[in-house]
């Protein structure tokens, strides 16, 4: 998970993410940043990640939790 | 599931396409989102233009306008015809089969098997392993396959989910015994359990359409669409074709005794560029084998993606070479279904715009 925050950073089109900042409150939180994310997650740790889990997760820290426990 | 066929071919395919081309941009206004963000989401899946139907136009009125197109072309003789497939998920009726009226409107024999499919993504793999079936029988010799839908008059024009994707279509594929032996290798697997995945909630004899099932309503992600429209999780069908059409195509290649670079091309159902090119990625198959251009130029059209994809991208070579193709239809029942097989001197591979008449 060492690239992660910087891997998500990207996906959001921002220069830094901290694991507290909430997922929604990013300027580019939209259906497709969602799902970018679900191709992310199955490319990179080759798990599969739904909508409603990455909703639920909140914030980058959460997201990351969801992730490592599929891992 | 596994199915082997022998001695078979196609022998043609013609794509019709209606007239009405709608941009991605006339329509943005319609969506809950940003013009900066949806012009993000059109690089990103590849929407551009998309063929529409005008408000009248029936998948038989699409089917006509091609058989017609193709007898009066001298490429099919309505006398060959021995059994017509018509696999739609939008027919003119619940009763009698679509396909029961075209063979009477375009005056086939009553020698002819007319069958309808209720089939979406998986159309043209399901029609052409019918048709196969239907050619192990002596008296059918020609069978017309058909995969046509006029999904967009289901899909709501506030769904930024579905609506820039979806497009109108009817393919016409003529499938007949082959006297140089071959071999198809064919799959096809189902689960009924992700029924909801890609559906339309009414309109069928469980909940039939009335002004409640018509009511707008918002969703999370900001889409507004009603039970009479077309719904589609697309976060569930991403995972699921990401998840199974890899190792469906692993099998039917180890099936077929092949490898991945005997393929000329993998044909594949076209539900967005960004969707095929991970499963290009995944699959390790150079992006220009598998063509992922039929969304940005026409629209999606369920069963008909795939012949409008090979219309579009290889109709010269086809119609010139013998070429081995992978089919692979993924998506509503969940369906997901390959086809392995030689194709090629086809007699013609086009398209042709619908007209009504008098336009």
């Amino acid at each position: 998970m060492e690239n992660f925050l910087t891997d998500i950073a990207e996906l959001l089109e921002e220069d830094e993410i901290r694991e507290e900042d909430v997922l929604e409150d990013f300027e580019e939180w939209d259906s497709l940043t969602i799902l970018s994310i679900i191709a992310y997650t199955n490319e990179k740790y080759g798990i599969q990640i739904s909508t409603a889990e990455i909703n639920k997760s909140k914030t980058v820290g959460g997201l990351k939790k969801i992730i490592t426990g599929k891992m | 599931m596994n199915l082997t066929f022998h001695d078979k071919k196609i022998t043609g395919i013609l794509t019709v396409l209606p007239s009405n081309i709608v941009k991605f941009e006339d329509e943005m206004d319609n969506y809950n989102f940003s013009k900066a963000k949806s012009l993000k989401l059109k690089l990103a899946m590849g929407y551009n233009t998309h063929r529409i139907v005008a408000d009248n136009t029936t998948v038989s009125d699409l089917c006509l306008y091609g058989l017609q197109y193709l007898v009066e072309k001298k490429y099919l003789k309505k006398d060959d015809i021995d059994a017509l497939i018509l696999v739609t998920q939008s027919p003119d009726y619940f009763m009698p089969p679509t396909s029961n009226v075209i063979q009477g409107k375009l005056g086939l024999k009553h020698d002819t098997i007319c069958l309808d499919i209720n089939q979406g993504c998986a159309g043209f793999e399901v029609g052409l392993f019918q048709s196969f079936m239907l050619l192990e029988q002596e008296e059918i010799n020609k069978v017309v396959l058909l995969n046509a839908d006029i999904l967009s008059k289901k899909v709501s024009k506030r769904d930024r989910n579905s609506n820039p994707l979806i497009g109108d279509a009817a393919s016409i594929s003529i499938v007949e015994k082959s006297d140089k032996p071959n071999v198809i290798n064919c799959n096809v697997k189902m689960n009924g359990d992700a029924y909801d995945v890609l559906m339309i909630p009414a309109g069928g004899f469980k909940l039939p359409s009335s002004p409640k099932t018509s009511e707008m309503k918002e969703d999370d992600a900001g889409n507004f669409r009603s039970l009479d429209n077309l719904i589609m999780k697309g976060d569930e069908v991403f995972n699921f074709v990401q998840r199974e059409v890899p190792p469906m195509i692993d099998s039917l290649l180890e099936k077929a005794k092949r490898k991945r670079e005997d393929v000329d091309y993998f044909m594949f159902h076209q539900p967005n560029k960004f969707m095929l090119k991970k499963l290009a990625e995944k699959m390790n198959v150079p992006y220009e084998k598998m063509p992922n251009n039929v969304v940005e130029n026409y629209g999606n059209a369920s069963g008909a993606s795939i012949p409008t994809a090979i219309c579009h991208n290889i109709s010269e070579e086809i119609r010139n070479e013998d070429m081995l193709l992978c089919f692979a239809g993924f998506g509503v029942g969940l369906t997901w279904s390959s086809i392995l097989m030689e194709v090629g001197h086809l007699d013609f591979c086009e398209f042709v715009e619908f007209k009504k008449e008098g336009e």
